[in-house]
């Protein structure tokens, strides 16, 4: 059965086109002096609203992620998120999508993440992500090492959960002598769940598919997403395993009002700055060395909005006839997802459910309306 | 660039194929190493010096698009693996010239033996972190951006279009792979190494130190930082010059550079 999940990116929605109009880039050049940490406490707390909400009306969980040095993500630590996701909800999975563990301490985001799933009682699913390149250039660390260091990090993060301390870790970028982490998770069979993001990059895909993780698209167009998915199943096959549903999700913008005219009116704000979100140079969000050129080409094909300069540009209306944007009554939404559904068959439907300046009020009734006539519509598709 | 006086070479080294110019039939040899952007070929200041020197021109291990040995992460990996490039190709009581990431090569190569080098010569050299200023950034930013750090005056520059065309889609990999193998060796510490001031007491080869008096990639301060701790040094500061004196100031570089070999 279909689970859904509830997703913000928990915006700064004070910053106007005009502000960062301005600046050679949209992320490591716009400056922290337009941030007021007074309006940001006010904002944290209406996504948190939110987010009790959501687990209130029957979403089957909550996804989280972090981003550096970005203004449309207030979020530099999903491990923090999801601590307050784990004490404001009694019932959601707890999807961090996730952990940028190439620029992190793995040993101690293994602890956090175990105590995670102490706090909410087995509740984590822990995603593990390469981060866009900002992620690692912000943190200092050359993008032609995080792949190694992605990898490496992940076998030391699973290794604390499955194996009895201590032990010894001789890697090339974490090297410990002494390992014995005395948080451990919940889940044990054999450690809380990975899911495993990509956009556009086959080598993701492969990645996870070979360690049988779900593996979640973030979005891009179907057809896209549809050649991923293959690739996925492909794989899974070749290595002898027969994957469902259950290995795929799929993230998509939708919002739900009264009527159709307030959903299109309040669903346009999908389109808030996307125009400087990752503008800049190609050295900022594409370094030599941090993926591969086959991945590039397939990046080149996303949707972007504007004046970025990859992928090509498309309009509100296009990326509702796309189903990128899914906005309207419960109705129109429900069958829209219907053929979502059918095209794609994802076990995850993730909706990223709000953006920019959408007024609170505005998204906590969509979530209502999602919980009350979406979630239902969607569990008998 | 390749003369009819130069030609292009490989040599393996430790399993490594390296791709090197060759030009001059003097007896004495001049191994030059290119800096982070990676090897331009055979260029005039080379042909100039090949009158008087067999000139060694190597891409470094991983530049160019050549093979990268997947345990060189760092510039004193590439110092080691270049002395056995210097073995392979039999050099001996030679000229070791080096242009900002390859003047830092050259220097920890000069630094761990400097028993075969006759001269070492330095050209706005990375490696040491300035006291006051700061390298700027070469990774983070646009090409654009790189070149206008690169030059103090492009009027100054013969054939200035050649950096300005749009790339063939060779040139275009090429460049691609010479900035990821910078990545890889100068990224952390950013363009210097600690320890390289104390390295460098171990010198005891003369040396020239050339600097760009306009240089906005490295500053000259760092000229007289190597100059503080290489014993036999001297420093020639070239005026209304940038970061390539050998490109921008072409007659000015040569006479120093001759003025110092010729003692």
């Amino acid at each position: 059965m279909t689970e859904v999940f509830w997703f913000s990116e928990q915006p700064y929605g004070h910053v106007t086109e005009d502000d960062i109009e301005g600046y050679e880039s949209g992320r490591m050049h716009f400056p922290n002096t337009m941030f007021d940490p007074i309006k940001a406490h006010e904002l944290y707390s209406n996504y948190h609203d939110q987010y009790a909400l959501a687990d209130q009306v029957g979403f089957d969980g909550i996804m989280s992620n972090e981003h550096h040095s970005s203004y449309w993500c207030m979020k530099p630590s999903v491990n923090i998120d999801a601590a307050c996701i784990a004490k404001v909800t009694k019932n959601v999975k707890i999807a961090m999508l996730g952990n940028v563990i190439a620029v992190q301490d793995p040993v101690k985001m293994a602890e956090e993440i175990a105590m995670l799933d102490c706090i909410s009682g087995g509740r984590i699913i822990s995603g593990f992500v390469r981060g866009t390149a900002v992620e690692t250039l912000h943190a200092g660390i050359s993008p032609t090492e995080n792949r190694a260091r992605f990898e490496e990090a992940h076998d030391l993060i699973v290794k604390c959960w499955t194996t009895p301390g201590p032990f010894r870790w001789e890697g090339r970028y974490w090297p410990h002598r002494m390992v014995n982490p005395w948080v451990v998770p919940i889940q044990r069979d054999p450690h809380p769940q990975v899911w495993f993001p990509g956009t556009g990059s086959p080598e993701s895909v492969i990645w996870a598919a070979e360690r049988q993780y779900p593996y979640m698209n973030l979005g891009s167009l179907l057809d896209l997403t549809k050649q991923l998915k293959d690739i996925y199943f492909e794989t899974a096959n070749k290595i002898g395993y027969t994957p469902g549903p259950e290995h795929f999700g799929y993230l998509m913008k939708v919002f739900v009002a009264d009527t159709e005219e307030k959903a299109q009116e309040v669903g346009r704000k999908y389109l808030w700055t996307e125009a400087h979100r990752n503008r800049g140079p190609a050295e900022f969000n594409d370094p030599p060395g941090y993926q591969s050129r086959e991945a590039l080409k397939i990046k080149m094909s996303r949707p972007v909005i504007g004046t970025g300069t990859m992928g090509k540009r498309m309009s509100y209306e296009e990326l509702q006839n796309a189903y990128n944007i899914v906005v309207g009554t419960p109705e129109t939404v429900i069958e829209k997802l219907r053929h979502i559904k059918k095209e794609l068959d994802p076990g995850y439907i993730l909706i990223y459910g709000n953006e920019g300046d959408m007024a609170h009020n505005d998204v906590m009734r969509s979530i209502e309306l999602i919980g009350e006539k979406v979630i239902p519509a969607v569990k008998n598709f | 660039m390749v003369s009819s006086t130069a030609s292009r070479k490989e040599i393996t080294v430790l399993g490594t194929t390296v791709e090197y110019f060759v030009g001059g039939t003097g007896d004495t040899s001049l191994l030059f190493l290119h800096g982070a952007g990676g090897n331009s070929g055979w260029q005039k200041y080379h042909e100039e010096l090949s009158k008087e020197y067999t000139v060694y021109v190597p891409s470094q291990a991983g530049f160019n698009g050549t093979e990268r040995p997947d345990w060189i992460y760092t510039i004193t990996d590439m110092a080691h693996f270049n002395l056995q490039l210097v073995n392979a190709l039999g050099l001996s009581d030679y000229i070791l010239m080096g242009s900002s990431m390859g003047g830092w090569i050259s220097s920890e190569m000069a630094s761990m033996d400097d028993s075969s080098i006759q001269s070492l010569i330095l050209i706005d050299a990375a490696g040491i972190k300035p006291e006051k200023g700061e390298i700027s950034e070469i990774f983070m930013c646009s090409a654009q951006t790189r070149l206008e750090q690169r030059f103090y005056n492009p009027s100054q520059v013969e054939n200035y279009e050649a950096y300005t065309r749009e790339l063939t889609q060779d040139e275009v990999f090429t460049e691609h792979s010479n900035r990821e193998m910078a990545s890889r060796l100068c990224w952390r510490p950013y363009l210097h190494n600690w320890s390289l001031p104390f390295y460098l007491k171990k010198i005891t080869t003369p040396t020239l130190i050339i600097w760009g008096e306009n240089d906005a990639i490295i500053p000259v301060e760092c000229g007289s930082l190597f100059q503080a701790s290489i014993a036999d040094s001297t420093l020639e500061i070239i005026s209304n010059c940038g970061h390539s004196p050998a490109i921008e100031k072409p007659n000015e570089f040569m006479a120093v550079v001759n003025k110092f070999l010729s003692n």
